[in-house]
């Protein structure tokens, strides 16, 4: 019998150069992520923010947008919002909740999570679509804000179950057991315990929530309409034009490229503005749980 | 001095808690089996044995965190003073306020000193600033701890070290004012220091309180405890005066585990 000759162990890379590397490799992903970001968000705001004056933001549109600004618009577009994550957040937070300490994982529990999965993967026009049928037509709220927050509702619901679930599946078992073992019940352990420890994730989902009801275009043109008005909406059966709408009807129909890129703007400030705000908050009430 | 053999066995004291044909199972697999068992009152109850033997088990379902938790099956009974705990006719919280538990691992829970202390008094309605005050403070002085961390309550209890979390976990089971206190390897993760001061203050509060320590260390076990209890595969062997039991065990496999031959 022959012995192979020892084979030299060919490496094209050391582990130090193979570390070296990959380090390389995922901060050039990161900084491509982040330059792309910000490219949008810097080409939007210059083309936008000289634009964006106290008569923008104070002012009715005129001329079908051509003069004037988006006070009514942008008012319409928080009321939308506001309304689709008030109706989503108990109600997503309590499936959530649900799902996590009050079943065991089977069957109906993974029926129900693929369900929520594929409910997130459905385009938003379709969304839409079943909005204007079961609100705008069959309970004949016409094209409202009451229709438009309801569907986004729906829209964002999923979103909302998944990251709470997520959320509140990542409180130790023990933070359970020890309010149980100091005489809460299992209600108080979770609402005291294991939802303020989870708030970070849930808060999360959240804030996922209403940066794509604020953004959302084809899920609202169908619900809460797309005309014009010039006054602001007063009620909740009021039809009103979102931002992105806004700036999809200015865009697309050529009427006014500046009038369009101001009201990026002040889309893209909002989701910032509301971001930051929501996450300071969090903060402070975080402070007592840690 | 008299003669131990001439003087009868004396009557053991009142049974704080008795454990009557206990078996505790979760789905077909029974880990602790027609376990009888009478824990007196004001002593300490040392639970030995290796790994799997039940004790945890049957700690937790005393307190009934094996039922609502991990969803055991039980047959047997238990009694506190002679009352049922597993009938329901007790509320499960009013049994957890009597029937105190200390975690293996410690466990503040993620919030200041002051509110880990006060949690439990809170839940039972307690809501006087004053009153809670005094209690946060007596409660940590039982536990040997007030003078480390009376500067600090409204400070993070998760920033104290590990030996300082576990009085801190005792302290806040003291704060329930409770009359048995169930210890789950207590001292498993601490250093020498930490358990001693924990064994201490066990010793010196045993007239406030009936002790249960499970304990995978026999040396802590005959260090603190006035009866022993030696588990083994679901089955509780053997139970007597720690003294007797470390001597001249009644069952042999006693004598093997006490000594090092197994588990």
């Amino acid at each position: 019998m022959s012995r192979a000759a020892p084979q030299p162990v060919r490496r094209r890379l050391t582990p130090r150069q193979a570390q070296r590397v990959a380090q390389a490799v995922l901060w050039a992903m990161m900084a491509l992520t982040v330059a792309t970001l910000a490219f949008i968000v810097i080409y939007v705001l210059r083309k936008g923010l000289p634009y964006v004056t106290w008569t923008f933001l104070s002012q009715p549109p005129t001329d079908s947008g051509r003069e004037g600004g988006v006070l009514p618009i942008a008012v319409g577009t928080l009321a939308v919002t506001a309304l689709g994550v008030a109706l989503a957040t108990p109600l997503g937070l309590g499936t959530a909740i649900y799902l996590t300490e009050y079943t065991a994982e089977g069957r109906m529990t993974r029926v129900i999570r693929f369900g929520a999965d594929c409910l997130a993967g459905v385009p938003s026009i379709i969304f839409g679509l079943f909005g204007f049928v079961f609100f705008v037509i069959t309970l004949g709220f016409g094209w409202s804000i009451l229709a438009g927050g309801l569907t986004l509702a729906f829209m964002i619901l999923p979103t909302i179950i998944r990251t709470s679930e997520e959320a509140i599946r990542a409180v130790p078992q023990s933070h359970r057991e020890v309010a149980l073992s100091l005489g809460a019940s299992k209600w108080e352990s979770i609402y005291k315990v294991v939802v303020p420890t989870g708030l970070p994730g849930i808060v999360t989902g959240i804030i996922l929530g209403v940066g794509r009801s604020i953004s959302e275009t084809a899920a609202v043109i169908f619900t809460a309409g797309s005309s014009l008005s010039h006054v602001v909406p007063t009620s909740v059966f009021d039809g009103t034009r979102t931002l992105s709408v806004h700036f999809y009807q200015l865009a697309r129909e050529g009427i006014s490229a500046e009038k369009a890129y101001a009201t990026a703007s002040v889309l893209v400030i909002a989701i910032l503005a509301i971001n930051v705000t929501a996450y300071a908050l969090m903060e402070r009430f975080m402070k007592r749980f840690r | 001095m008299s003669d131990p053999s001439a003087t009868p066995v004396p009557p053991a004291a009142a049974a704080k808690v008795e454990i009557d044909g206990l078996t505790v199972c979760f789905g077909g697999n029974c880990v602790a089996r027609d376990v009888t068992l009478d824990i007196p009152e004001h002593s300490v109850h040392a639970w030995i044995g290796p790994a799997g033997s039940g004790k945890t088990s049957l700690l937790r379902t005393i307190n009934l965190l094996s039922i609502e938790v991990d969803r055991a099956k039980i047959t047997g009974d238990i009694r506190l003073d002679g009352k049922s705990v597993l009938d329901g006719k007790l509320e499960r919280s009013e049994v957890r306020r009597k029937i105190g538990m200390v975690f293996a691992a410690p466990q503040p829970l993620p919030r200041s000193i002051y509110e880990n202390l006060v949690f439990g008094p809170k839940l039972a309605g307690k809501r006087n600033r004053a009153e809670l005050d005094q209690l946060v403070e007596s409660s940590l002085k039982t536990a040997q701890l007030w003078d480390e961390v009376k500067d600090r309550l409204d400070k993070s209890a998760l920033a104290l070290s590990g030996g300082q979390q576990q009085r801190l976990c005792i302290a806040r089971t003291i704060a329930l004012d409770p009359e048995v206190i169930l210890l789950d390897e207590p001292c498993s993760g601490l250093d020498p220091i930490s358990t001693l001061k924990i064994e201490e203050m066990m010793q010196s509060l045993k007239d406030h309180f009936t002790w249960v320590i499970v304990t995978n260390n026999t040396k802590q076990a005959a260090r603190v405890g006035d009866r022993t209890a030696f588990f083994l595969l679901g089955e509780m062997v053997e139970e007597g005066p720690t003294e007797k039991l470390f001597t001249s065990p009644s069952d042999s496999r006693t004598g093997e585990y006490i000594e090092g031959r197994f588990g």
